[in-house]
C-alpha cells in the first residue's frame, strides 16, 4: 500500500478506477454467466415432474437460444418427417413452450436441461383423429433419444455452427441486450460447440455400423453410465432396452431388485443414479439435489397405475384370471416377482445383460460415493439373467420384453418363430385387439423407426411361457391382462 | 523555435479540422441511417390499409426497388404493373392497399400489412365503379404469383445496379451520389439476399399447384418459420391452400375456434400469428400498431347487401325459419347475433365432408412448435394452438362478400353451395370483381374481366375439392322455393 501512496495522484486514481472497473466487470460476468436464479416453482406435483428443474442445466444444459435455433438452422438433420424438436417424438403438450421433460432455468443465461419426464411419459391415442392422452411416469415409446443426441453433435460438427450463422437466426427471435449478445457470440456459442463435440468420443459406440439404432422408445441404459459415469473404454457390448414405466414404485419391497437385469438394490438408488445420469455431472447444490430425490421417490412410489382406457369384457377377464393363476402368477405374482430369472430359463436376448457386470458396479458405486452421495447402489455381482416383471399397467408398456422386440401382448403369447420379424415402433395409436400399439401400416411407418428383430440386441426369442395355450385361453388371458 | 511553433500549429489545425469533419460526417450519417419511423395515419381505416406492423425492418423492400421491379421484369408479370397480380391502387397513391412504408436504415422500405389479404374491390354491376371494401377477403390478389414474381425478378440477370439504378434515378427525379453509388447498389445486393432467405424457406410453394387469387397456404407458411424441410413432409401435408377470411366483428369471435380448422381460440394469437405473414417477427413487431388494428377490426362491420341491392322482404321472411331450422345452430342466430350451440366449434371432418387438404396441412407437430415461437415475449407466447380433426363453424357476418365458399373457395356462389356436389360447378373463374346478387357470389362463368384474364379454378385438383357441407341439415336437399327463400334471407346478413 505504501508504494501506492507515494505514486503521483493520477496513477493512484487510474489504478482505483481500474479496480472499480474490474469489480464491475466481474459482477456483470457473474450475473450473466453464473448467477443461478433457481428452479421454477410449480403449483402441483405433476407439473413439477413434467417441467421442474433437477439441476441438469448446470452441466448438461444447452443455452436456450442455441437450443431454440438449432432445428431452424439444421432442419435437414432432423429425423423425418418433422418440424423442430417434435420430430424426435418428444411428448409435447400443445401450448407449452418446451417438450415435456425439458426444463428452463436461468444460470447466468437461460439454459435448457432435462428431467425424468423426458423418457418417462407415455402418449397414446384411442384413434388416429384425437389428441393424445399423456400418462406421466409411463414409458416414452415415441422418443428417439439417440437421434436427439446425434442431432446435437451433428449440428456442432457442421461448419455453419458458428456465431455468425447462429446469431443471425437468434436475432430474428430473441431480444438479447448488448452484453448478452457479446457473451453469446464470443463465449456461449464457441463453448457449446466445444462441449457438444467432446461428447462425440464418449458416444463412439452409437456411431458403430455393426450396432443397429436404438430407435424410438429405447436407450442403451447401462452403456450410458459405462461411458459417461465410470468412463470405461468402449467394449463390444450393446443392449438397448425400453424406457421403463416408473409408476407405483412402492411395489419394490425388500428382497426385490430393479432394472431389467436386476442391477440395482432399491428404488432410492435407481432414482439417484438415473438423476445423476440426466445431470451428467456432480450436483452443484447437494441440499437441492437431496430434496429433489426425496420428492421424486415419494412421488413415484405413490403414482397410481393407469387404467386401461377401452371397455373390458369382464366375463372373459374373470375366466382369464384362472388362466393367469395357473400359468403366469408363479412368476409374475409371487415371491419371484422382482427377482432375477436366469438367462437359461427366460431365454431372451442377452445383449442387455452383457453390457454391465460386477466390476462396472463396483466402479459405479465408487463414482457415486466419491460425490459424497450415500445409497445402497448397484449390485456388485455378475449379472445372470433378467428381472421378473411386476405387470402393473402392462397394457401401456408395449412393445414387450426388455428390448421391446415383441410389439403386442398377443404376439408375446405366440411362439418366437411366429412373432413379427420386422415392425415399426413409435406410433402412438393403440390397438386394443392385440394389446399394444399399431406397428404396421403407412402411419406407423411414417411416425416410427423400423425395428428388425434379426439385428444385434433386438432378438425376440425367449419368454416362451404361455405360447402353447389354446386360442381360447389366450383370448381370456389377454382380457385379464387389461385389468392389471 | 518559430518553426516548431508554426509546425505545431499546422498539425493542431489538421488534427482539429479532421476531428470536426469526422464529427460532422457522423452526425450526417446518424441523421440519415438511424431514424426508424413508420408512416402513420390517424384514421384507423387508413392505418389498416397503409400502416405498419413493424415487418418492414426485417423484410422491407427498398421503396424504389419495389417501384421499379415491374419495369425491370415486365415479362414476368401477367399484365401491366402490380395491378395485374390483383394489387389495388387507390387514386393518388404510390403504394397498393396493404403495403406500408417505414424509413429504416437510411431508406424508405415497404412491405405487406394486414390489408393486402383482407381488402378487395367490388363492382355491384358490370358498369359500376369498383368500390374498396376493407375487411373482406382479397379476392383478386394472387399472392403466390407475387411471391414467384419477386423471386424470379431479383434473381434475374436484369436485377443489377447498372440496370436498376438508372430507372430509380429517373423515377425518383434524381439520386444523390451516395444513393447512386452506395445505397442502392448495396440495397440490390441485400434484397437479393433477403428474398433468397425468405422465399427459400417458403419453397413449398414450388411443390404446389397454383393457388389462384384470394387464397393462401397459411400453415405451411407457418412451418417455413421453423426452416421446415418440406421435401421430407408427407405429400398430403402440402395441400393447405384456403381462402383469405373476412375479419369483421372480431371482438364477438373471441373464444370461438378460429381459423378454418379452428386451431386457435384467441383472436390476439390469431392476429399475432397472421402478422408473421407481414414480416413482423417477435422482435420487430410493432405492438402498438397491431393494437390499433385489433381495436378497429374488433368492431368493424361489413357493408350491408341492401345498400346496393334490394331484398324481397316477404321472401326473406319465409327464409328465416328455414335458416333457423337448418343453419342457426352452427352459424348463429343471424348475421350479427352469433349465438348458437355449435357456433365457433369444430365439426369433425367425417361429418362436414369437405376437402381435407387444409385440415391435414395443420399438424400436431406444428401446434407443438408454435408454443415455443414467441418465447422471447412470455406474455404473448402462443398457448392456444391445437391440432383439430375437422372444420370450424363460422358466423356468417357479411356473408354475401365472402364468396367463393367453403374454406378452400371451391364453390363460387351461395346458390351453388345449396346444391348437391354433383351439381356444383366443376370448373369456374375466380377473381372477378363483378357481383351477381341473384346467385350471391362473384361472376364465375367469364374467363376475362375488363381485359384481364381470370383464374380458372379446377375443383378436381388436390385440395380444391368442392364436396361436403351437403345433405340433410346442410340445405342441399331443400325444395327449390325454400332455397330461394333461404338465399333471400341470407342477403340480410
Amino acid at each position: 500500500m505504501w508504494m501506492l501512496c507515494r505514486c503521483p495522484p493520477w496513477i493512484r486514481n487510474s489504478l482505483l478506477l481500474g479496480l472499480v472497473l474490474i469489480v464491475m466487470l466481474a459482477l456483470i460476468g457473474w450475473d450473466r454467466l453464473l448467477h443461478d436464479h433457481g428452479p421454477s416453482e410449480f403449483g402441483n406435483p405433476d407439473d413439477r415432474f413434467k417441467y421442474g428443474s433437477i439441476g441438469a442445466e448446470h452441466d448438461a444444459g444447452i443455452p436456450y437460444w442455441i437450443f431454440y435455433v438449432l432445428p431452424r438452422v439444421f432442419p435437414e438433420k432432423l429425423p423425418k418427417p418433422g418440424i423442430g424438436y417434435a420430430s424426435f417424438g418428444m411428448v409435447w403438450e400443445e401450448g407449452r413452450e418446451l417438450p415435456m421433460g425439458f426444463t428452463k432455468r436461468r444460470i447466468g443465461f437461460d439454459r435448457v436441461g432435462n428431467n425424468c419426464a423426458t423418457c418417462h411419459v407415455a402418449s397414446y391415442r384411442k384413434q388416429a383423429d384425437e389428441t393424445p392422452t399423456l400418462v406421466l411416469t409411463g414409458p416414452n415409446h415415441t422418443l428417439d433419444l439417440e437421434a436427439f443426441f446425434l442431432f446435437l453433435i451433428d449440428c456442432a460438427k457442421d461448419p455453419r455452427f458458428n456465431a455468425d450463422t447462429l446469431m443471425t437466426e437468434i436475432d430474428l427471435a430473441a431480444n438479447l441486450d448488448f452484453i448478452d449478445r457479446l457473451i453469446y457470440r464470443y463465449l456461449i456459442i464457441p463453448l457449446t460447440r466445444k462441449k457438444l463435440l467432446e461428447r462425440e468420443a464418449q458416444f463412439a459406440w452409437i456411431y458403430r455400423h455393426d450396432f443397429p439404432e436404438w430407435g424410438r422408445g429405447r436407450d442403451d441404459a447401462m452403456n450410458l453410465p459405462k461411458y459417461f459415469l465410470i468412463n470405461w473404454p468402449m467394449d463390444n457390448t450393446f443392449g438397448p432396452t425400453d424406457f421403463a414405466s416408473i409408476w407405483n414404485l412402492k411395489k419394490y419391497q425388500a428382497g426385490t431388485r430393479l432394472n431389467f437385469s436386476g442391477d440395482t438394490h432399491d428404488v432410492y438408488s435407481v432414482v439417484i443414479d438415473s438423476t445423476l445420469g440426466v445431470m451428467g455431472a456432480e450436483p452443484k447444490d447437494k441440499t437441492e439435489f437431496q430434496g429433489h430425490i426425496d420428492w421424486l421417490v415419494n412421488y413415484l412410489s405413490n403414482k397410481p397405475v393407469p387404467k386401461y382406457p377401452f371397455a373390458i369384457d369382464v366375463v372373459a377377464a374373470a375366466r382369464g384370471k384362472s388362466v393367469f393363476t395357473a400359468h403366469c402368477a408363479g412368476c409374475h405374482a409371487s415371491a419371484r416377482t422382482g427377482t432375477v430369472m436366469p438367462l437359461a430359463e427366460i431365454g431372451t436376448d442377452r445383449g442387455r445383460m452383457d453390457t454391465w457386470g460386477k466390476q462396472e458396479a463396483i466402479a459405479g458405486n465408487k463414482a457415486v460415493s466419491d460425490l459424497g452421495i450415500e445409497r445402497k447402489g448397484l449390485v456388485e455381482a455378475p449379472l445372470t439373467g433378467y428381472l421378473v416383471q411386476f405387470l402393473d399397467g402392462i397394457w401401456l408398456r408395449a412393445p414387450y420384453l426388455h428390448n421391446g422386440s415383441v410389439p403386442t401382448l398377443a404376439d408375446l403369447l405366440k411362439p418366437p418363430a411366429q412373432r413379427p420379424q420386422v415392425f415399426w415402433r413409435g406410433y402412438d395409436v393403440y390397438d386394443p385387439q392385440q394389446i399394444g400399439f399399431v406397428t404396421q401400416g403407412d402411419e406407423a411407418e411414417r411416425a416410427g423407426t423400423r425395428f428388425d428383430t434379426r439385428l444385434r440386441g433386438n432378438g425376440n426369442q425367449g419368454h416362451d411361457f404361455g405360447t402353447v395355450l389354446s386360442e381360447a385361453d389366450k383370448s381370456v388371458l389377454l382380457a385379464y391382462l387389461k385389468t392389471l | 523555435m518559430n518553426m516548431r511553433d508554426s509546425g505545431c500549429r499546422t498539425c493542431r489545425f489538421v488534427l482539429w479540422s479532421s476531428l470536426i469533419l469526422l464529427l460532422l460526417i457522423s452526425i450526417a450519417a446518424a441523421i440519415r441511417f438511424l431514424p426508424d419511423r413508420a408512416v402513420t395515419y390517424d384514421d384507423p381505416v387508413e392505418h389498416f390499409k397503409y400502416g405498419s406492423t413493424g415487418g418492414e425492418r426485417n423484410m422491407g423492400f427498398p421503396f424504389w426497388l419495389f417501384q421499379v421491379l415491374p419495369e425491370v421484369c415486365p415479362d414476368l408479370l401477367p399484365g401491366k404493373g402490380y395491378q395485374s397480380l390483383g394489387f389495388i391502387f387507390e387514386p393518388g397513391r404510390d403504394l397498393p392497399v396493404g403495403m406500408s412504408k417505414r424509413h429504416h436504415l437510411g431508406i424508405d422500405r415497404v412491405f405487406l400489412n394486414c390489408a393486402v389479404c383482407h381488402a378487395a374491390t367490388v363492382r355491384t354491376s358490370a358498369n359500376a365503379k369498383p368500390m374498396l371494401v376493407v375487411g373482406m377477403p382479397a379476392n383478386q390478389l394472387d399472392l403466390m404469383r407475387f411471391q414467384k414474381f419477386v423471386q424470379a425478378c431479383v434473381n434475374d440477370r436484369r436485377f443489377t445496379p447498372s440496370q436498376v439504378v438508372p430507372r430509380i434515378a429517373e423515377k425518383a427525379g434524381g439520386l444523390s451520389l451516395l444513393d447512386r453509388w452506395v445505397i442502392y447498389p448495396l440495397g440490390i445486393h441485400l434484397m437479393r439476399d433477403g428474398v433468397a432467405g425468405l422465399l427459400g424457406r417458403m419453397r413449398f410453394i414450388h411443390m404446389q399447384d397454383e393457388w389462384g387469387p384470394g387464397r393462401v397456404d397459411t400453415f405451411n407458411s407457418a412451418k417455413a418459420i421453423f426452416g421446415t424441410a418440406f421435401e421430407q413432409l408427407p405429400k398430403e401435408e402440402l395441400i393447405g391452400v384456403s381462402d383469405f377470411p373476412a375479419i369483421w366483428n372480431q371482438a364477438k369471435k373471441q373464444g370461438m375456434q378460429l381459423h378454418w380448422d379452428g386451431n386457435n381460440s384467441r383472436v390476439e394469437e390469431r392476429n399475432l400469428s397472421a402478422a408473421f405473414g407481414t414480416g413482423a417477427t417477435p422482435k420487430l413487431i410493432d405492438h402498438a400498431a397491431i393494437a390499433r388494428i385489433e381495436a378497429w377490426i374488433g368492431s368493424a362491420k361489413p357493408p350491408a347487401f341492401e345498400r346496393f341491392y334490394s331484398i324481397d322482404r316477404a321472401l326473406a321472411e319465409r327464409g328465416a325459419p328455414i335458416y333457423a331450422q337448418h343453419c342457426a345452430a352452427c352459424h348463429g342466430r343471424n348475421g350479427s347475433d352469433f349465438s348458437g350451440e355449435y357456433v365457433g366449434k369444430v365439426t369433425p371432418i367425417a361429418v362436414i365432408g369437405t376437402d381435407r387438404g387444409r385440415l391435414d396441412s395443420y399438424t400436431a407437430q406444428l401446434a407443438q412448435n408454435q408454443g415455443m415461437l414467441y418465447s422471447a415475449d412470455p406474455e404473448r407466447r402462443f398457448r392456444h394452438f391445437r391440432k383439430t380433426w375437422g372444420y370450424a363453424n363460422a358466423p356468417l357476418d357479411g356473408l354475401w362478400l365472402r364468396a367463393p365458399y367453403l374454406h378452400n373457395g371451391s364453390v363460387p356462389s351461395l346458390w351453388d353451395l345449396l346444391q348437391p356436389t354433383a351439381q356444383r360447378p366443376v370448373k369456374f373463374y375466380r377473381g372477378n370483381e363483378v357481383y351477381d346478387p341473384k346467385r350471391m357470389g362473384f361472376v364465375a362463368d367469364q374467363p376475362n374481366s375488363e381485359g384481364r384474364a381470370l383464374f380458372a379454378f379446377d375443383t378436381r385438383i388436390a385440395g380444391n375439392g368442392n364436396a361436403g357441407h351437403e345433405g340433410p341439415g346442410y340445405g342441399t336437399d331443400l325444395a327449390e322455393a325454400d332455397k330461394r327463400a333461404l338465399l333471400e334471407y341470407l342477403k340480410t346478413f
